[in-house]
């Protein structure tokens, strides 16, 4: 009698599952721009929503980075104009340091309001994650 | 009888045991389903409205202006506040409104730090928007 072949599915398994995992940790990291070390404010309250952004972010030595690209500050509204003409329901996240003046983050929201941005939000992180 | 007994054992002992591989694997998966909206930042939704755009309707709802001070004093409804005494009064202000905005503006050295505390404490009252006054130069 001739022996029955059958596929073993459990390697299969394994690599689908291990393929899983890197999505799971590449895809935020791929849709969100945090790569610019920032000392964002801690907030208990906040929502986490991964999705495709525009992340503006202002360091504390008065840097401006857009999605982790370094700009001056006289280019923040065409940049920002270029992208919301995309999508205006993008959404823009604006990651500053908790040691700036609010004057500054205030200055780049009413820059980014006026290019048109209908959904903002300023990052902020989860005191548990320390 | 010996030699078919020692063949049996011979044809087990060629398979590898994943099974217990695909459980430590399932098991990280749930860790990191678990542990990753740790790692990653979220953020709190903000409103800057418009001075221009601003119309004049009459509203009659409770009003929560919150006014930070440069030396850490705190003015809420142009009365000045301790930020213990916020933390009491913003729940019960926010009950007895119907729109639960909550308009945050500041003197121009405050850190940006504070400011989001106080977003913090209003989204954690039960505020429903939040906007930053910004006073026009």
């Amino acid at each position: 009698m001739k022996p029955m072949a059958n596929i073993d599915i459990l390697p299969m398994a394994c690599v689908g599952l291990i393929l899983v995992l890197a999505m799971m940790v590449l895809a935020p990291m791929i849709m969100t721009h945090t790569q610019t070390p920032v000392d964002v404010p801690r907030a208990h309250t906040a929502e986490t929503k991964t999705e495709e952004n525009l992340t503006i972010t202002y360091t504390e030595d008065s840097r401006l980075f857009v999605n982790d690209v370094e700009i001056l500050p006289e280019q923040l509204t065409d940049v920002i104009y270029q992208e919301l003409e995309k999508d205006p329901y993008q959404l823009v996240v604006i990651r500053a340091d908790k040691n700036v003046f609010h004057r500054d983050v205030l200055e780049i929201l009413a820059n980014v309001k006026k290019c048109g941005a209908k959904r903002i939000a300023c990052a902020t992180k989860n005191p548990k994650s320390e | 009888m010996r030699k078919r007994r020692r063949l049996r054992f011979d044809h087990h002992s060629q398979g590898l045991i994943l099974n217990s591989l695909v459980d430590i694997a399932l098991s990280l998966v749930l860790g990191f389903i678990v542990a990753i909206p740790l790692f990653f930042e979220s953020g709190i939704f903000v409103n800057t409205p418009g001075v221009a755009k601003a119309g004049a309707t009459q509203v009659s709802d409770i009003k929560v202006n919150i006014y930070l001070l440069d030396d850490g004093g705190i003015l809420l409804n142009e009365e000045l506040v301790t930020y213990e005494r916020l933390e009491e009064l913003l729940p019960e202000l926010l009950a007895r409104s119907v729109a639960r905005k909550v308009i945050i503006s500041t003197e121009p050295d405050v850190r940006y730090e504070r400011v989001v505390h106080v977003l913090d404490l209003a989204k954690q009252n039960g505020a429903g928007e939040l906007a930053l006054l910004r006073s026009r130069r």
